[in-house]
């Protein structure tokens, strides 16, 4: 019982969408069903993203309740947190239930600064401190990836020198300087790059990667709609 | 200890260090070295140039903000090129971290310039969870998977959407992304409902890009700071991408230098160890 | 440039130091990373719950249900919240219904997906004419797909051992792979460094008009 519902609520919900890939929506009632299971997906798939965010704060409360090492970090952590989702999650209207007794509370003049619209706190908080962070954390891999450059990038053999030229050469024709340095050789060495590496002898193995991720993919769904892969529904 | 084994043993800081100065230097004193066009860049602006004026396009924003540098020029670059032909722009978000919110500021304060109006020439959907349903759904009726745009209008209530229920109503879907999303715009909506999806994608996903490409799957390519680069100079509008293709080519070139020089290091290391050895 | 106001100073400010506060780190690891890598950490994890509150709880689920009546959206909402039986233990098999709704719909749309927009198009493009006639260049290129297309399947297949005829296709393989992720990573080194670039463009302009504006 525990696990045959399961199975059946994910057989019945994939062969319907894959029936439907071949009936026209409009003349069947098999396209009315998968706009239901299809808008369904988008709910539930909500409620799973902020599964993982009641995770993280469960986890970093619990460091701060016993005060293990690092504690007041992990404070931090979940007081941003919160900061940034309560206002995002105020009524921004007056017309539904909860937002009027918010605003007969709380003045109108918040309004503009709840919610997740244009001049709200939360955009000001992504806009201004979220963003330029995730943005450094990324920009920060140029240096590890020019320290790796010099340390670990060796032409120790013939496959690993293949793949140092193909790489200076693709880093060359990518910017305006290495381009102007490749036309010394020939005027048509960058195009050659363009059509022959990138068009030709990557275009090949992203292709077979493709087709082989795909096939991969394909039978791993098979599985979970035949319920023989069970493991994501855990112990 | 000769130079060799010194190099060898630098601390990484000195690295650090002139990678930041590398790209410093450019940014501060610009060039503007010419920036040459690829074909596929070519072919994505062209794409867009052949629509009819004020057709309905699809702008999606699939990026977080970690990606900012190199998709925000490309997605400031369709604006500017889509709005110059007066097209209807419907923008949605894949990314549940920051795209909706990047859409928002980029599209609002473009439109400054082109005098557009927020629900007549423009509507950002915003995000739903599951991005392979929010594509499919979208096939059938946008407003059964987005009810309302991003900041809780009812689509009912705009007048670009009363016009606008499915994919059958729009032209092309630009799709600037940092992730996978730009391969399900191309395996279920260009190959099931025969949309064409034209791509801007970081130079991290450019490669694989070319197998679609190749494929007639993808219509145009822009791949990382270069191809937004490109874009910016097709549609006129100078940018961020090209001012900072200089700095792109100095660090670049730092790069081919640390390779080398650390080959050549290891080279001479190997050979002294073996001397002494033998 | 126009002259900023008090908030945008501010705020350009606030972006300085989180930029360097995080670099510094590059030097050692110290308290101000520390403390704004948790910050990020935290805000991000918030972004989620603010976005998902509005645009799928209140949008989707909460306002068609009470506005337009549309009553039998409790059914998903339902199954949203039994997710959450997975933070109990003695509960979490109760997830497992939401889970399979979402597991078995996501593989239906995926096996589709895969078959008809991955694997079929990318062979049918693969199967081109080597017939010399059409030049030189298209011939070369039409090989180099054929050739590196069924060398790099085979380098990945592994329920055969790669001897014989496989093995010295599996070694073609290995050579095309080698140029494909040296393109690769000359595409991720020009990305990381755009994103550098990024930041130094801001210091640069934006803190530096700042700093110029106030000093």
């Amino acid at each position: 019982m525990r696990t045959t519902i399961p199975i059946i609520v994910a057989f019945l919900a994939g062969t319907l969408l894959i029936v439907s890939f071949f009936f026209h929506p409009e003349t069947i009632w098999i396209g009315d069903a998968k706009e239901v299971i299809l808008q369904w997906m988008t709910i539930v798939g909500g409620f799973a993203l902020v599964l993982g965010v009641v995770s993280i704060v469960r986890v970093n409360a619990r460091a701060v309740q016993r005060k293990s090492e690092g504690w007041f970090y992990k404070l931090m952590t979940v007081i941003s947190v919160f900061a940034m989702a309560i206002p995002a999650m105020m009524p921004v209207t007056k017309e539904s239930v909860g937002g009027s007794i918010f605003y007969s509370i709380f003045p109108d003049s918040w309004m503009g600064y709840l919610g997740t619209g244009s001049n709200s706190f939360y955009d000001w908080l992504f806009n201004y401190v979220d963003a330029p962070m995730m943005e450094t954390m990324f920009a920060m891999l140029a240096f590890y990836i020019a320290s790796a450059a010099y340390r670990a990038f060796r032409a120790r053999n013939a496959e690993a020198t293949l793949l140092l030229f193909t790489a200076t050469l693709v880093m060359l024709w990518r910017v305006p300087m290495g381009e102007a340095f490749l036309r010394l050789f020939s005027d048509n060495l960058p195009g050659y790059i363009n059509t022959y590496v990138m068009g030709g002898f990557n275009v090949a193995v992203q292709r077979g990667i493709i087709i082989g991720a795909a096939l991969g993919a394909a039978s791993m769904s098979l599985r979970i709609i035949l319920g023989i892969e069970r493991t994501y529904m855990g112990k | 200890m000769d130079i060799w084994e010194k190099l060898n043993t630098i601390d990484r800081r000195w690295i650090y260090l002139l990678m930041f100065l590398s790209i410093l230097f450019p940014t501060i004193f610009v060039m503007k070295f010419p920036i040459e066009l690829t074909p596929e860049a070519e072919q994505l602006y062209n794409a867009v140039e052949e629509l009819p004026d004020s057709s309905v396009v699809m702008l999606t924003f699939d990026y977080y903000a970690s990606a900012l540098a190199e998709t925000e020029p490309m997605s400031i670059a369709a604006l500017r090129h889509m709005w110059r032909k007066d097209m209807k722009i419907i923008t949605l978000s894949n990314i549940p971290l920051g795209g909706p919110t990047i859409a928002e500021r980029v599209t609002r304060e473009i439109a400054k310039e082109f005098d557009k109006v927020y629900g007549v020439d423009f509507v950002n959907l915003g995000y739903k969870a599951n991005y392979v349903a929010v594509m499919h759904g979208l096939a059938s009726s946008i407003e059964s998977i987005f009810p309302t745009d991003y900041t809780g209008t009812p689509l009912s209530e705009l007048p670009l959407m009363e016009h606008v229920k499915s994919y059958d109503d729009m032209k092309f879907i630009y799709c600037v992304a940092d992730n996978a999303t730009v391969d399900y715009w191309i395996s279920i909506v260009n190959a099931q409902y025969d949309i064409p999806v034209g791509s801007g994608v970081t130079a991290v996903m450019a490669p694989k890009m070319y197998s679609f490409l190749e494929a007639g799957q993808l219509t145009g390519l822009l791949g990382g700071m270069k191809g937004a680069a490109e874009y910016e100079k097709m549609v006129g509008a100078l940018g961020t991408a090209t001012i900072g293709m200089d700095a792109q080519s100095m660090a670049h070139l730092l790069i081919i230098f640390l390779v080398i020089v650390g080959n050549v290091g290891f080279f001479m290391n190997r050979r002294k160890a073996k001397d002494a050895k033998e | 440039m126009e002259s900023f106001s008090f908030l945008e100073h501010f705020q350009i400010w606030l972006k300085a130091y989180l930029i360097l506060s995080l670099f510094s780190f590059m030097y050692k690891d110290n308290k101000f990373y520390k403390l704004s890598e948790h910050v990020f950490a935290g805000l991000s994890a918030g972004y989620y719950v603010g976005l998902i509150w509005q645009t799928v709880i209140i949008q989707q689920l909460v306002n068609p249900m009470f506005d337009k009546g549309e009553w039998w959206l409790i059914f998903p909402g339902l199954l949203g919240l039994l997710m959450f039986a997975r933070m109990i233990p003695k509960w979490s098999w109760i997830s497992r219904t939401s889970l399979a709704f979402y597991m078995g719909s996501t593989a239906g749309i995926y096996l589709i997906q895969t078959l008809h927009g991955f694997i079929l198009p990318q062979v049918l493009s693969t199967m081109v004419s080597l017939d010399p006639s059409n030049g030189f260049a298209a011939t070369l290129l039409a090989l180099i797909i054929v050739i590196g297309v069924i060398s790099t399947l085979i380098y990945f297949y592994f329920s055969k051992e790669h001897t014989g005829f496989m093995g010295v296709t599996a070694r073609v393989g290995i050579w095309f792979i080698m140029i494909s992720f040296g393109a690769h990573f000359g595409y991720t080194v020009m990305g990381r460094i755009s994103l550098l670039i990024g930041r130094v463009q801001f210091l640069v302009y934006d803190w530096g008009e700042s700093i110029r504006q106030i000093f």
